[in-house]
């Protein structure tokens, strides 16, 4: 079973700018990098470690586009088909200005909700979800970068080093089942 | 990694690490409760129970508890339904439209602000829903569902029906957005957690939350993506609050003007409250080195412009009203200024027009006190707006036998009281239980730790890395 088990090196730092060396170095080296954990967003690490921007956007104008066409739908159904009334004499099919607000409103809660759940999703995060931590201060004030033996190019002498060099403050090995 | 000017005040005084700022904003949450909280949060439930006793007052014995009457149906609800969903505009327009302008000193003070914001379209919510009478069957009227009342559906035409769906969508993004925000931060609070019920709890909020590079690159985009969306949110909601005003033919209320005077009133008043609020909370929770004095000075200019764009507002419906050379409406003017109601309106003008004229010194601007003060001023002020909008134009109907003077009663009082109640119960275990500054936005524009040491020895500008 040993073959199905997954192991990880883990270097742990205390500086932001240092993840972000070690990460290019490595990927400068052709190694694949499994993921980094950060306590805050550090711009421009998703691009050093090769990840493609998100897709949510396209998400997010579907989502926003069917809350659009709901309420069009809807209003229309409700003011001219299903039970026309005439207010300030306006003609009964003349409504569609003041469907616009209502259209608005429906196109951002769809598109806010719609992608709320789809980024909930993609990033399989539930309520009540146990964390898998490396360390616990990597929420606090500690950076991870994780790569997997099975990697790329992956020269167990050479990421050590390459993370020592940086100032790893410690590197950890670790295997999972599965 | 960004440039940060020189001559730019540094957002984060103090010198502090990651570490430090967990620690300070996780201090409040994780030790006792200070007496002064207790004291507050006392306070806040009497005026809950308050407001408890009154709405059941007005559910059981009916609106003929309110100082409403046939010439002027909408007053004191009408006025604080406003007065709140105004306060709810600061905290969308902090994280949302400084987000889209990259304006850093958002960070130390968009989570409470946003907070505010939910809490303060809450207490809007309670005016309409028990002014439609039966609050136990109103609500379902304001659906879109077919109903008995006439008509078989909602009136889509109504803009109080766009009200109800302006409000929800609000309320709820708002919330959505609060809670995306504070993930990160609840996850830092679960991984300090010393006793297995908190560990319980922010980790069932916290979503199973570990920093992944993914996560936060996937986060990013919905943050900028709802902070793109919430911004003309904002707007719309008080758009459309002024648009049940403006698309009726009541002399006074009948004007064009109303959309984004009523949008920079409800940014006037919202930033005021978030004033009186932070001024007190940095002191009392010790956040000096977040929300700093420059913080304040950022939030008074806003103040100073939002304030004058109200004032211009104010000067151009009269000026309107006497070129249109309708009677009504010049009367509808001269009214407000001069008529039984004169001191409503001059509260107004001297709160908003005036006083916020005095945040040009910028000693004053960096005075809490002063501005302490002032942040009060201000609310008083818009809620005298309100009052002015509402009441003095419809207490002199068209027809002089219908003209009737209104005061609140006691019972309307005490709802007003009573909300502040709510606000405050909200707010308070708000700063007992969740973060009130957004930890990991704050993180990111600390200068990084080479970048630290590099600044010490050169006394060069500040790099910060974001």
């Amino acid at each position: 079973m040993a073959s199905k088990n997954k192991k990880f090196i883990y270097g742990i730092f205390d500086d932001a700018d240092a993840v972000m060396h070690s990460v290019e170095k490595l990927r400068k080296q052709g190694v694949d990098i499994h993921d980094c954990y950060t306590p805050f967003p550090v711009h421009g690490l998703d691009r050093a470690m090769g990840i493609r921007r998100s897709n949510l956007t396209v998400g997010a104008f579907i989502c926003g586009a069917i809350g659009c066409i709901t309420a069009i739908v809807f209003q229309l159904y409700v003011m001219v088909g299903d039970w026309p009334m005439i207010i300030g004499g306006k003609p009964e099919d003349g409504y569609y200005p003041s469907f616009i607000p209502v259209t608005f409103e429906l196109t951002i809660l769809f598109t806010a909700f719609g992608m709320g759940i789809l980024f909930f999703i993609r990033t399989k995060m539930v309520h009540g979800k146990v964390e898998q931590l490396v360390d616990l201060r990597q929420t606090d004030d500690l950076f991870v970068v994780a790569i997997e033996e099975k990697a790329h190019n992956f020269d167990k002498e050479a990421v050590n080093r390459t993370f020592v060099e940086e100032g790893a403050l410690e590197i950890r090995e670790r295997e999972y089942d599965k | 990694m960004s440039y940060e000017s020189p001559i730019r005040e540094p957002l984060v005084t103090g010198g502090k690490t990651a570490a430090d700022v967990s620690n300070d904003i996780c201090r409040p949450l994780e030790n006792k409760p200070t007496k002064l909280w207790w004291l507050g949060f006392g306070l806040a439930l009497i005026c809950l129970g308050i407001l408890v006793y009154t709405l059941a007052l007005s559910s059981f014995i009916g609106l003929g508890t309110w100082g409403i009457n046939k010439t002027v149906g909408w007053a004191w609800d009408i006025t604080n339904f406003v007065f709140w969903v105004g306060i709810g505009h600061a905290g969308t327009l902090i994280s949302a439209i400084l987000l889209l302008f990259r304006q850093k000193w958002r960070m130390s003070i968009n989570r409470s602000a946003e907070a505010m914001t939910i809490f303060a379209v809450m207490c809007a919510a309670i005016f309409p829903l028990f002014h439609m009478g039966r609050v136990w069957i109103g609500p379902v009227w304001a659906l879109p569902l077919p109903n008995a009342l006439g008509s078989l559906w909602v009136n889509f035409n109504s803009p109080l029906l766009w009200d109800v769906f302006a409000i929800s969508t609000y309320f709820s993004v708002s919330l959505l957005f609060w809670y995306l925000g504070m993930i990160p931060d609840l996850a830092t609070i679960r991984d300090r957690a010393t006793t297995p019920i908190r560990k319980f709890m922010y980790r069932f909020f916290s979503m199973g939350w570990d920093g992944s590079v993914r996560t936060w690159a996937r986060y990013e985009v919905v943050s900028l993506i709802l902070a793109g969306i919430s911004t003309p949110l904002v707007l719309s909601v008080h758009t459309i609050v002024s648009m049940d005003f403006a698309t009726s033919v009541i002399p006074g209320w009948h004007t064009t003007i109303f959309p984004p005077y009523f949008v920079a009133g409800a940014i006037f008043s919202g930033f005021g409250m978030v004033l009186t609020l932070l001024v007190i909370a940095r002191k009392v929770l010790k956040l000096e080195a977040y929300i700093t004095i420059g913080h304040l000075d950022a939030m008074c200019r806003v103040i100073l412009l939002t304030g004058s764009m109200v004032g211009l507002a104010y000067i151009t419906e009269f000026f309107i009203a006497w070129y249109s050379g309708v009677e009504y409406e010049r009367y509808a003017f001269l009214n407000r200024m001069s008529g039984p109601y004169w001191w409503a309106y001059w509260s107004m003008m001297t709160c908003n027009v005036i006083s916020p004229q005095l945040f040009w010194v910028k000693k004053w601007r960096r005075n809490p006190n002063f501005i302490f003060f002032m942040s009060i001023v201000v609310n008083i002020g818009m809620w005298f707006e309100r009052f002015v909008i509402i009441v003095t134009s419809l207490h002199r109907d068209y027809l002089p036998s219908s003209w009737v003077m209104y005061s609140p009663t006691w019972v309307e009082i005490g709802i007003f009281i009573g909300t502040f109640g709510l606000f405050f119960t909200c707010f308070f275990l708000f700063a007992r239980y969740l973060p009130v500054i957004n930890m990991s936005e704050v993180k990111s524009i600390l200068p990084s730790k080479s970048h630290a040491n590099e600044n010490e020895h050169a006394h060069q500008p500040e790099v910060v890395t974001q």
